[in-house]
């Protein structure tokens, strides 16, 4: 158990008002070196922690502490990992999965809220947030005609600080815009890069998929929506830089094997790739575990793999330790690399979710589009 | 006489007062802040610094008036800024394994008459692609040149007119850093060289660096991790055979001697000048005459406080 536990506990069952206090003047989860120890205060039958780790159990139960109505639960924790969770409280007969209610840090994505674990060291990049001195770019939207679906489809679009239509300007295509705007903070994260010339002035075209687990998974028809609709649509409608180099494909999870996907079938067409946790799932022999959704992964991933090629000069790739795709992740790194393309991997001491995918932003961002900072001298 | 004072990057404290003090001038200060961009003219800090009135010559602002109404220049300098940047990757390709191989040698610890040959030829080879890409460089500048003059541009020729006739006026000029590129690009676009080399000046950071006749990009601590230093352009000239190095103390390596040596040694016989916050060196006739807070490094990569010639 923590110190801070230990200390409460050194004259035995502690007091009411020795616990209210307790909780008073301390956050939570306690974080120590190397360790954090989960507290839930309250009646229950019941505490589980609900975490979503690779490699360990999903589910572990707090223990009671004795003559207090607190519960706790410690483990291991590495430096600045970071992961997501929540309490299972068992009342009754009745489950509720709850967020911690000790713990004022959450996380969103769009199932709801999650509670943040941040171990030790962990703290979130400055250039996540509002930076008062960098100018705020715009947000437009882009009605795009999806003859690949054959319906049409709404497209944000972000526009740099200062956007003028006699400038070119790189372009970013991603998937789950909306996702990224919301859980990510990528508005801020462009406007602070872009701020800081740590990336050139871009923009961004923030796609959405009304079913992202049918399209995401290896559909040709997605492809032929961004590389015949949603690309010509923004060239059609903003002073882009007509180069490959100059345009970027990108997505998270499923968003990841979309944009491996649609450069697969559009090789000559995306430069960069920024690839997060992408879900590449694959088989070596036998059948794949993951449920139907992911057949079509697999079979893409499958002859990918079987028949490699170059998609992009540069392809940066993340995935969190704590997340089971690190196999697949790890695994497809070499491959690509011997196909002559320029790879950036980098693994976190996180999971699957949207903010381990907003902290590897700025070292994704500023690999595959470097700004003018290297051209400027104040 | 001209006389050139080079200064490091102006914040935290400025000493572009000091500078300006220490000159004897008749007629008008004026300044160029095309490195800022769209932050351009906005010099009401400086003018509080020097306690003097200055005029800015608003080139980047100028040239973006032209370019909106030349759309044949502007295409032709697009052009142009495409090659270019092009030819900067293609650069960078052959640099990177170059330099590789330079720096694995500096590594080596061979026989060392065998070893020093070795070396002095990888950085020979450094050197000649660097030499090779400032020539492919002039070239393309040397085109767009005779492409230009063979287009009817009567308001680019007007506007630049009269930014030569109002340069001319000047009693000194301050020349702000920002981004080199397109200070460089502006002061080149109004060809304002030639009258620049006919006056005093006050540059700092990257005005400093366009003074110069090789550009020389560096920054070892970037976002995206380790960048080799690179070949921009040629610089006006002014300042001779000094690579001009602002920041150098946040952007270069200091912690590797070999590194610094092999920088040192790409560049010679070209002296490689720190800038940093405080710095100054005072150059008459392109020699200098006093320094302050400036390094020079050395063969062994090692810093040694500039002194005057």
């Amino acid at each position: 158990m923590s110190r801070q536990i230990d200390k409460l506990y050194r004259k035995g069952a502690p007091s009411a008002d020795a616990v209210d206090e307790f909780i008073r003047s301390h956050s939570f989860p306690l974080v120590e070196t190397g360790r954090v120890t989960f507290v839930y205060r309250g009646s229950a039958d019941e505490v589980i922690l609900r975490r979503w780790i690779s490699g360990l159990n999903t589910a572990q139960p707090l223990q009671r502490l004795e003559g207090s109505d607190l519960w706790a639960l410690a483990m291991e924790l590495p430096a600045k990992s970071r992961f997501e969770y929540k309490f299972e409280v068992v009342h009754n007969g009745q489950r509720d999965l709850v967020v911690d209610p000790l713990n004022p840090v959450l996380a969103h994505d769009p199932f709801g809220a999650n509670s943040v674990c941040q171990g030790f060291g962990y703290k979130r990049p400055g250039w996540t947030l509002p930076d008062p001195e960098a100018r705020s770019g715009t947000l437009t939207g882009l009605r795009v005609n999806a003859t690949a679906f054959d319906d049409q489809r709404e497209v944000h679009v972000y526009l740099p600080a200062r956007f003028r239509r006699n400038r070119s300007y790189p372009l970013l295509v991603v998937h789950d815009g909306p996702d990224y705007l919301r859980y990510a903070d990528l508005k801020t994260v462009l406007d602070n890069l872009i701020h800081r010339l740590e990336i050139p002035a871009m923009v961004v075209a923030l796609t959405q998929s009304p079913d992202r687990l049918v399209e995401y998974t290896g559909d040709p028809r997605h492809a032929r929506f961004i590389a015949n609709n949603v690309v010509p649509a923004m060239y059609a409608n903003f002073p882009l830089v007509d180069e490959r180099n100059a345009r970027g494909l990108m997505g998270a999870s499923l968003g990841g094997v979309a944009s491996l996907h649609t450069a697969s079938l559009f090789p000559d067409l995306f430069g960069q790739l920024l690839l997060q946790s992408g879900s590449f799932a694959f088989s070596d022999l036998g059948q794949h575990q993951k449920g139907p959704i992911f057949d079509p992964v697999v079979k893409f991933v499958n002859a990918y793999r079987a028949n490699p090629f170059p998609l992009a000069e540069k392809i940066y790739m993340s995935c969190g330790i704590y997340e089971s795709l690190i196999y697949e992740n790890r695994s497809l790194v070499p491959l690509l690399q011997k196909q002559g393309m320029q790879i950036y991997f980098e693994e976190a001491r996180d999971a699957h979710n949207w903010e381990n995918w907003r902290d590897r932003l700025r070292q994704s961002l500023t690999w595959l589009f470097p700004g003018p900072l290297w051209m400027v001298y104040e | 006489m001209t006389v050139q004072i080079l200064l490091g990057p102006q914040t935290p404290t400025s000493n572009v007062r000091q500078a300006v003090e220490s000159l004897t001038f008749d007629g008008p200060i004026m300044s160029i802040t095309a490195g800022w961009r769209d932050s351009e003219g906005e010099i009401d800090e400086l003018q509080a610094e020097i306690g003097r009135p200055v005029e800015d010559l608003k080139i980047y602002h100028r040239a973006e008036k032209v370019f909106g109404l030349e759309p044949a220049l502007r295409e032709l300098k697009r052009e142009r800024q495409d090659k270019l940047l092009e030819l900067q990757r293609l650069y960078r390709i052959r640099l990177s394994s170059t330099l590789t191989a330079a720096r694995k040698l500096m590594r080596e610890t061979a026989e060392p008459d065998l070893l020093r040959l070795e070396q002095r030829a990888a950085i020979n080879q450094i050197r000649a692609l660097d030499r090779h890409h400032l020539r492919r460089i002039q070239t393309i500048h040397r085109e767009f040149d005779t492409r230009r003059a063979e287009l009817d541009l009567p308001l680019a020729t007007a506007e630049r007119d009269e930014v030569r006739e109002q340069l001319a006026g000047a009693g000194l000029v301050l020349i702000a850093g920002g981004h080199v590129a397109v200070l460089l690009n502006r002061v080149r676009l109004f060809r304002l060289g030639d009258l620049l080399a006919q006056k005093n000046l006050v540059a700092w950071s990257a005005g400093a660096m366009a003074l110069s006749d090789r550009i020389v990009l560096f920054h070892r601590h970037a976002p995206q991790g380790r960048r080799d230093a690179e070949l921009l352009d040629a610089g006006l000239g002014i300042v001779r055979k000094r690579v001009i190095l602002p920041h150098a103390q946040t952007r270069l390596d200091w912690s590797n001697q070999k590194r610094m040596a092999l920088f040192a040694r790409r560049f010679a016989p070209a002296r490689c000048h720190t800038l940093d916050n405080g710095s100054l060196i005072r150059l008459e006739d392109g020699e200098v005459v006093s320094a302050n807070k400036s390094s020079l490094i050395n063969r062994s990569g090692r810093r040694k406080a500039l002194r005057p010639a």
